[in-house]
């Protein structure tokens, strides 16, 4: 149970974390007049991006409530892990050997703080 | 803006996301534990008092509020450095947060070889994911 919500955070987390990415790429580079950013914020990535961080952040507080941080923060990692997937299954971007190199150790990282 | 003055701008904001990332999780987790610990003594949450919940409202309140200064930072970063120069340091929340839990007498979590070392990696990992490929 805490650990599907965990996931579940993460997840949601992780979406707006790549949600923040396109859009600061689609919307928000060269922008630097702060009109330009308010309406960059009511693009459908950015507001995809604040919704997913709302709730994520909900749960996450949730989660906090029954674990350690020093336990739990480490799993938002898979974060980065998420963005090379996207960038690889969505964006068809390269990814070298040395990025997945770093994804094992991350994952391997995570099982280590998720088995303690 | 001078050219200087632009990059202490810019990795003034690069550590304050980094910082206030870490702070804000510290944060959201003292609250936590202060509604932890009032749900333990038997305080049931709808009939406690301002002063019983107080610590908890505190505690949350300027954890979100530096995770959502964290988070401006961040977007400012964004704009202005090539990710591959930001995202490698991000790790190192990790690695804050680690030492902060552990280490700040409200929380005080528990130490142990296995965190220590699966933080160490995931900093490492985060950081070989992140850095710019080299151009072919």
């Amino acid at each position: 149970m805490n650990d599907a919500l965990l996931l579940l955070a993460v997840l949601l987390l992780a979406s707006s974390q790549i949600l923040q990415k396109l859009g600061a790429a689609r919307r928000l580079h060269g922008k630097r007049r702060p009109s330009e950013w308010l309406r960059a914020l009511l693009s459908p990535e950015l507001i995809g991006a604040i919704a997913t961080i709302a709730v994520g952040t909900l749960l996450w507080l949730a989660v906090l409530y029954r674990m350690d941080v020093s336990r739990a923060f480490p799993f938002l990692s898979l974060g980065t892990v998420a963005v090379v997937a996207a960038s690889r299954i969505w964006l068809g971007e390269h990814v070298s050997g040395r990025r997945w190199a770093g994804v094992v150790l991350i994952a391997v990282g995570i099982a280590l703080v998720a088995s303690t | 803006m001078s050219a200087g003055a632009s990059r202490w701008l810019g990795r003034a904001l690069l550590a304050g996301s980094i910082v206030l990332s870490a702070a804000g999780q510290l944060g959201m987790k003292a609250g936590m534990q202060e509604l932890h610990a009032l749900a333990t003594r038997g305080v049931a949450l709808s009939v406690a008092s301002w002063s019983e919940l107080a610590p908890a409202i505190e505690w949350t309140a300027a954890g979100l509020t530096a995770y959502g200064l964290s988070l401006v930072c961040w977007l400012a970063v964004l704009v202005r450095y090539p990710l591959s120069y930001a995202y490698p340091l991000l790790g190192l929340a990790y690695v804050l947060v680690y030492i902060g839990a552990t280490h700040w007498p409200r929380l005080l979590e528990p130490a142990s070889a296995l965190r220590t070392g699966g933080t160490l990696l995931i900093l490492a990992g985060v950081a070989l994911v992140t850095v710019a490929d080299k151009r072919r």
